[in-house]
């Protein structure tokens, strides 16, 4: 992660000072309209296609010229999209300098810099065109649109992720934090039920005691953990998540006094947290924890973990999962000469709910959706047919057209059988999983409005990884046997997480995420951050726990953390009261 | 013989009559005059225009209101930065750094230049100047990659001190604040230094062939003609490049810092620019006005230092900058 | 005659402790070049064997003078994958001579005034140009500058205001100023103005400082990405090879970024990662710049004589 915010600093002294000076980009007129591909081709139905740019404020892949389904959407929509993504810089510099340049795209998510868009006066109001084009409404109810509403009280985007047609979330994954087991390590234990940091570190150490090496004759590593820059949510925030609270991210909401007296509770200094990093201590101590876990960077924790070694590790899945993919399924050789596979061996990580206490509840996972409406596609001033834009965006939500972004072209990206369930080969899955293939074949619009869930036929999911039948398919032998040992069918059911409706306030982090020095909570969230960057890896390597421990209060009481809960509650108070405002009532039980 | 050759170039330098402002000199001079002009619009054009951007240093600059609506808020931005401790803090790293690299990266760099110029096999001195130059090529993500590849518990610095007996443990270099200068010098020498000597080697070809040989008639030794030929020649390009970089001394680097650094070393780490990053560049909520205050500090201290140092050469009649 | 013979004898002597003492540091001094060399060829022996090495492979770690597993896919993906990346190579090419060339001249010429030791206005001029090495009004006001001066979506962006730099132009005045003076003075008896002098006296005779200083902006050119993005984002015309590179690398870093789920798993045959190609774009970058210097070397290396210098 820091090597992506790294190129943003490689202006070196253009980012000394970074000044902003706005004397006369505030005015939206200023910007003249230009547009990328301004030669409008002809489609053979005879149809002008229209070219617009998009810039989305995020990482991402360029299609290449005259992608396949890229030109099919064109061909249907009249509409073909260039997008462009964010490069070495954050969202807030990429927007700052494209308003300063005076040349926006048609299409934008501003991402963190949306607001600033907004301040600018950049953005096309979606309000009328949210009652010409059902598709587009259709995807939020009103008091949600109610949520992307700014002070003005138009809307101006719309978030486009986590949203699942008719409610019919699937969810399969757990794209959240859990501590993480190989099930291999489950296997080896007899698929025990594993409730406590306990029993965790205990079968850790004997599976490590047991079987020190890999076949490649790699040493194993009980539990790694990274601490990277922002990236140290996985060493600190796992207090929240064992006393039983769902992620807010910065601090615990403790309902214990009814859904409607929320009380904010900080979780750097109870006593689970002590018990943890005790525990942690502890397991540092008998050298089960990773002697490197404190200055690796993400790299050299990617690395790791694609080697198989690394048996135990508290993470968000999206943080390591993806990345591991690859090398665990490429084939490795043995010390006695065998190939084998770090996939088929049995490495693949499963999730854990851990808790304080045995037989606990707990939330590691959340259900239902988390609505950011903080961010999302909009349009630009500068579009030369604001409607066609949103014609095109409501197009795009067409099932028929949905199906081609998501699913690909039939009988070429999936194959439907004889109850009109949709389905892939083995190659067509591969494909899917190409970067060079996707860039000259796929056109998922990844920023625009999309669905997930249940489709529109009732037969099919949105996308094909919520499909359950691909999805068993796309798990390794040894990662069934462990689901069918525990009972489970997906990653979801074997975090176990009990259901239960979050507060109006959830999540908080979209709160903490974004807040700024100006306030004196601000100040201290930011100070509270470095003191525990430093303190939180001394404690666990320290030779005297409770001496450090009490030093580590010191420093993190004289930042003042007081001033940081107080906004905090003071914000959970706020967003209960829009949402009673909507007619919100705490649920009876 | 040495001492008066060295006089004599010295002299000759220094001795530099300043130039009357007459009517019959100007003329003469017309032509000097009149592409001076040029440059002086372009440069104000290009480099000094952009200055304006400065006054949002006094304000709480929002974007949206501009410099015209934004509120005006005097010294403000700078009194927090000079109350935070930290930024007290992150002003000691940032010119501790910087100086260190500023005077390793010199001496390392004239060396070297000097011992590759005694090389007298041609293909040798060529092959050795390229490869020592490429390391400048890779980005520092790389070289930090090296750099942490070797330091961790299983690194090659650990494996060899473990295998010699010197240490029982692995140590954790990069978590060792005691360290973390050491460690950005080195690499800071390990990346430029092949790239930092391309600028003597070129002004060690401007020194008069006659000085070495009528040095070695004199009986000098190959060390005293480095000592007293090749280093006085490369006196000049030597004095005008440390003229200039005094300045950078607080611009000395936060990439190969930030990525080097981790939470047990932020408190010797963190250069100026980092803690601008850190917390005037909210995505949200950016504090323009900070950054520009922080910036604005810099080139004052670094303006400081180029004025005070050149008034010293000027003093002991060396090379200056204007 | 034995006062003759001494000194004779002296001499020899004299000359054999020199030869040993040449001896001895040629040893020591080949041994630490060498040394050296071999510190800092590691790095790139390093980056060139991750660079043909298969990406999924190359994320384990560990792997340092030769490719653990063979693969060319990093290079295939970063010279034949991307349409952008054939214009932009155009683009670098053209202002890599384009900027060179200009702004060679344009800072051989005023360090060449700056260098006049009669020069009026001296001082002030130098201290004037010095001040931007050091204040920047940052990167927001530039960018509204160059949009009222139409540089935006431009070509010239890329040529025009960098073309004169500080620190360039202090290295070559250094250099100008170690020319004597006697040259010029002569040369202006016969009648020659300051141009002239300046191209047909100083410029031969600073041929090693301006293959310095080309080599400094001919890299500074090759390398430039941040331009290309802030001033061209939306004109693919005027992209670089860089900013090519640059973006391709991100969205490998992107790995599958969007966090809905719609894709599981990733492709064992999907072989690049962040790690390969970036060792494979340095490698490509840095490829033809090393390949200028040659060119350039011999102005430096091997210590041209300045015919004519001596007074």
């Amino acid at each position: 992660m820091k090597t992506k915010k790294i190129v943003s600093l490689v202006l070196g002294s253009m980012l000394a000072v970074s000044s902003l000076a706005a004397c006369s980009t505030g005015n939206p007129g200023d910007t003249t309209a230009t547009t990328g591909g301004d030669t409008p081709a002809v489609t053979d139905g005879g149809k002008q296609v229209v070219d617009f740019t998009m810039f989305a404020a995020m990482s991402g892949k360029e299609k290449a010229e005259g992608n396949d389904i890229m030109e099919i959407i064109a061909e249907k929509t009249g509409v073909r999209v260039k997008e462009t993504w964010l490069t070495g810089q954050d969202a807030g510099e990429a927007i700052g300098s494209i308003i300063a340049s005076g040349k926006l795209p048609d299409l934008i998510d501003g991402g963190d810099g949306s607001v600033t868009l907004y301040q600018n006066g950049l953005l096309v109001a979606w309000d009328p065109y949210l009652e010409k084009y059902p598709n587009l409404k259709e995807l939020y109810s009103e008091e949600e649109w109610d949520k992307f509403r700014m002070d003005d009280g138009h809307i101006y985007w719309a978030n486009v992720f986590g949203n699942s047609y008719n409610n019919t979330a699937t969810p399969t994954g757990v794209n959240g934090e859990a501590f993480w087991i190989q099930n291999r390590v489950l296997e080896w234990g007899g698929y025990p039920k594993i409730e406590t940091l306990d029993q965790y570190f205990d079968l850790l150490e004997r599976y490590a005691a047991a079987n020190p090496t890999l076949p490649d004759g790699t040493p194993v590593i009980p539990y790694t953990c990274l601490c990277e820059d922002w990236k140290y949510f996985c060493l600190e925030n796992a207090p929240m998540f064992l006393d039983g609270y769902p992620n807010d991210g910065c601090v615990i909401v403790n309902i214990d006094a009814g859904m409607d007296n929320p009380k904010v509770v900080d979780y750097n200094t109870t006593d689970t947290a002590k018990m943890y990093f005790k525990k942690l201590n502890e397991e540092y101590a008998k050298g089960a924890i990773d002697p490197d876990f404190a200055t690796q960077t993400y790299d050299e924790y990617i690395a790791k973990l694609s080697t198989g070694r690394v048996l135990g590790l508290c993470d968000q899945y999206w943080d390591f999962a993806y990345n591991i993919m690859g090398p665990f399924a490429s084939p490795l050789t043995a010390e006695d000469g065998s190939t084998f596979r770090l996939d088929e061996i049995g490495c693949d990580y499963v999730p854990l709910g851990l808790t304080a206490k045995a037989g606990m509840a707990q939330q590691w996972n959340s259900y239902g959706d988390e609505l950011n409406q903080s961010s999302g596609c909009a349009v630009t001033t500068s579009c030369k047919d604001p409607d066609l834009a949103f014609e095109f965006l409501s197009r795009l939500l067409d099932q028929d057209i949905h199906n081609l972004r998501f699913w690909g072209i039939e009988g070429e990206d999936y194959l439907v059988d004889e109850n009109g369930l949709f389905y892939r080969t083995e190659e067509m899955r591969e494909n899917w999983k190409s970067d060079s293939f996707k860039a000259k074949h796929t056109c998922e619009y990844s920023y625009c409005p999309q669905w997930q869930g249940m489709s529109r036929d009732g037969i099919n999911r949105m996308m094909p990884g919520e499909q359950p039948s691909e999805f068993i398919l796309s798990l390794a032998a040894p990662l069934q046997k462990t689901f069918e040992a525990y009972g489970v069918g997906t990653y979801t059911d074997f975090l176990g997480s009990a259901k239960v409706q979050t507060g109006p306030w959830y999540p908080l982090w979209s709160w903490s995420n974004n807040l700024s020095s100006d306030t004196a909570g601000g100040v201290a969230w930011k100070d509270m951050g470095e003191v525990k960057h430093y303190w939180l890896p001394t404690v666990v390597m320290s030779s005297d726990f409770e001496g450090d421990w009490a030093n580590y209060m010191d420093a993190y009481n004289a930042v003042n953390p007081q001033a940081f809960l107080s906004e905090a509650q003071a914000e959970v108070d706020a967003r209960l009261a829009t949402a009673k405002s909507f007619g919100w009532t705490a649920p009876t039980n | 013989m040495e001492n008066s050759i060295l006089k004599s170039k010295r002299t000759k330098e220094v001795d530099i009559n300043k130039p009357k402002l007459t009517a019959k000199e100007f003329k003469r001079q017309w032509i000097l005059v009149v592409i001076s002009a040029v440059y002086v619009i372009y440069g104000v054009i290009f480099y000094y225009l952009p200055l304006f951007g400065w006054i949002i240093a006094f304000q709480n600059f929002i974007y949206a209101k501009g410099i015209g609506g934004s509120k005006w808020v005097g010294l403000d931005k700078f009194k927090f930065l000079f109350k935070d401790k930290k930024f007290l803090m992150v002003i000691r790293n940032t010119f501790c750094m910087g100086a260190l690299n500023l005077i390793f990266s010199t001496v390392m760099a004239i060396v070297f230049a000097i011992l590759l110029n005694e090389v007298k096999n041609r293909f040798f001195k060529k092959s050795i100047q390229t490869i020592s130059y490429l390391p400048h090529f890779l980005s520092w993500i790389i070289v930090v990659a090296i750099v942490h590849d070797a330091l961790t518990s299983t690194g090659i610095i650990n494996d060899l001190l473990m295998r010699f007996g010197i240490l029982k443990q692995p140590y954790q270099y990069l978590g060792d604040p005691k360290l973390f200068w050491g460690i950005v010098v080195i690499s800071n020498l390990w990346k430029e230094t092949g790239w930092n000597a391309i600028i003597y080697l070129a002004a060690i070809t401007s020194i008069d062939p006659c000085l070495y040989e009528s040095a070695s008639i004199d009986g000098a030794g190959r060390f005293q003609k480095m000592l007293y030929v090749t280093l006085p020649g490369l006196r000049p390009t030597i004095m005008i490049l440390l003229l200039m970089n005094i300045g950078n001394v607080l611009n000395a680097g936060f990439e190969l810092q930030y990525l080097l650094g981790n939470g047990l070393v932020q408190n010797v780490s963190r250069t100026i620019d980092i803690y601008v990053l850190d917390w005037a560049m909210d995505a949200r909520n950016m504090d323009y006005s900070l950054g520009t205050a922080a910036g604005i500090f810099k080139t004052v201290v670094s303006m400081s230092f180029i004025v005070i140092a050149n008034y010293i050469a000027k003093k002991r009649g060396d090379e200056r900058l204007f | 005659m034995s006062d003759i013979s001494g000194i004779n004898f002296e001499k020899i002597k004299h000359k054999k402790k020199m030869a040993t003492e040449d001896i001895v540091f040629t040893i020591l001094n080949t041994t630490f070049l060498v040394l050296f060399a071999v510190v800092t060829l590691y790095p790139i022996l390093n980056t060139l064997a991750y660079s043909f090495n298969d990406g999924n492979d190359a994320v384990r770690g560990g792997i340092y003078l030769l490719p653990r597993k063979w693969s060319l896919r990093s290079y295939h993906e970063i010279i034949f994958e991307r349409a952008g990346i054939r214009v932009g190579a155009k683009i670098t090419i053209l202002r890599t001579v384009l900027g060179t060339l200009t702004s060679l001249f344009a800072n051989a010429l005023l360090s060449y005034i700056l260098s006049r030791k009669k020069f009026l206005f001296k001082s002030g001029l130098s201290l004037f140009w010095i001040i931007t090495m050091y204040a920047s009004g940052g990167l927001v006001p530039t960018l509204i500058l160059f949009r009222y001066l139409h540089l935006t979506s431009s070509f010239w962006v890329y040529i025009i205001p960098g073309m004169v730099a500080a620190f360039n132009v202090m290295v070559m005045r250094t250099y100008m100023l170690g020319i004597p003076d006697s040259l010029e003075e002569a040369a202006q008896l016969e009648g020659a103005g300051y141009m002239r002098v300046f191209a047909s006296i100083i410029s031969p005779l600073c041929k090693p400082v301006y293959a310095t200083i080309a080599l400094f902006v001919a890299v500074y050119h090759w390398n430039s990405w941040f331009d290309a993005m802030l001033y061209n984002r939306f004109d693919p015309q005027y992209t670089t090879l860089q900013y090519e590179l640059m973006k391709l690398l991100d969205s490998v870093s992107a790995s599958t970024g969007v966090a809905s789920g719609a894709q599981m798993g990733a492709s064992a045959q999907n072989t690049i990662t962040p790690i390969t190609v970036r060792a494979a774009a340095t490698i490509a970058t840095m490829a033809p710049i090393v390949a200028l210097y040659p060119f350039l070397q011999r102005y430096f290396v091997t210590g041209l004589t300045i015919g004519g210098v001596k007074e």
